[in-house]
């Protein structure tokens, strides 16, 4: 597994394809968690988490079936921590749900990259 | 020689980029950007201009249409920052595409300079939902860092005024 942070529009995208081609980009914001069982590629999986959680279910457990059966997938992941704690209870949920399936994801991949303005650097393993 | 500096705001980015260029023995001219209104901007200009004194920078105040703006040739140059003039662009200009204006400005800039330091900052980490002018603020700022990155010769990021070099090298470090 691969897993491309940084912040919203530094670069993931672009670099995804450019050095690791995937057939296609699915994106959390619109995918079923199911299609993304099956994704070479989930980008937004912020977004994704978000929607799971509308639908009342466990983000968590998600992300953890994700590893167990889509071992090889690369995701895309915006940070999203680095601002104020919201006030909205939701708000608040996301963000502590996003990070803790970060952190499964990262955990498990063996590569993090992260983008800063379209730069990657390597967080863990190496850039391809 | 183009320079991109970025990070949080208050992180030490002007004083990494004030440092970068104290050894150079031209004219340094620094383009302020931010209106000087109410009593909080004012503080941070006087704060910024004070840390800037006896280092022989010419301050120029730009706030929007930075081609407009003219530098000898083989000069320094610290522009600080891409968010205020961003801001500007889009909130008192009505500019729609800041990122290409302003990209087109520094790389002019860029090629008049002897070294061009820009100070930029990163917006887009806060996972929050904004009204539509404010992400596209957010987008352009992105948009922006992206282009300069590409175009610049040695990126940093900031943090605390600790440098992380994404690409090439900082000279006094």
């Amino acid at each position: 597994m691969t897993v491309l942070t940084g912040a919203a529009y530094s670069g993931k995208t672009d670099y995804c394809r450019a050095a690791f081609s995937p057939p296609t980009i699915l994106d959390g914001a619109v995918c079923s968690p199911e299609e993304a069982l099956r994704a070479s590629c989930i980008a937004q999986f912020q977004v994704l988490i978000r929607r799971i959680l509308a639908e009342n279910a466990d983000p968590v457990a998600f992300t953890e079936q994700l590893i167990h059966e889509n071992p090889g997938c690369i995701i895309l992941l915006d940070e999203i921590g680095c601002g104020i704690i919201p006030l909205d209870r939701e708000e608040r949920r996301w963000r502590e749900m996003t990070g803790r399936c970060g952190c499964l994801l990262t955990a498990f991949a063996d590569t993090v990259i992260r983008l800063c303005c379209g730069i990657p650097s390597a967080l863990k393993g190496e850039l391809p | 020689m183009l320079t991109l500096i970025t990070g949080g705001s208050k992180c030490g980015r002007s004083a990494l980029g004030e440092r970068l260029l104290d050894g150079f023995r031209g004219e340094k001219y620094y383009i302020a950007t931010m209106q000087p209104y109410g009593a909080e901007a004012g503080a941070a200009i006087a704060r910024h201009r004070a840390m800037r004194a006896g280092k022989g920078f010419t301050t120029v105040e730009q706030y929007t249409d930075l081609g407009a703006l003219t530098l000898p040739p083989g000069c320094a140059v610290l522009l600080e920052c891409t968010g205020n003039l961003t801001a500007n662009e889009i909130f008192l200009a009505g500019c729609k595409a800041p990122a290409e204006k302003i990209t087109q400005a520094v790389a002019a800039l860029a090629a008049t300079a002897d070294t061009l330091v820009v100070i930029h900052s990163e917006v887009g980490a806060d996972g929050m939902t904004y009204a539509p002018e404010t992400a596209l603020y957010i987008r352009e700022m992105a948009q922006l860092g992206r282009n300069l990155a590409q175009m610049a010769s040695t990126v940093a990021e900031c943090i605390y005024g600790i440098p992380i070099v994404h690409k090439g090298v900082l000279p006094c470090f």
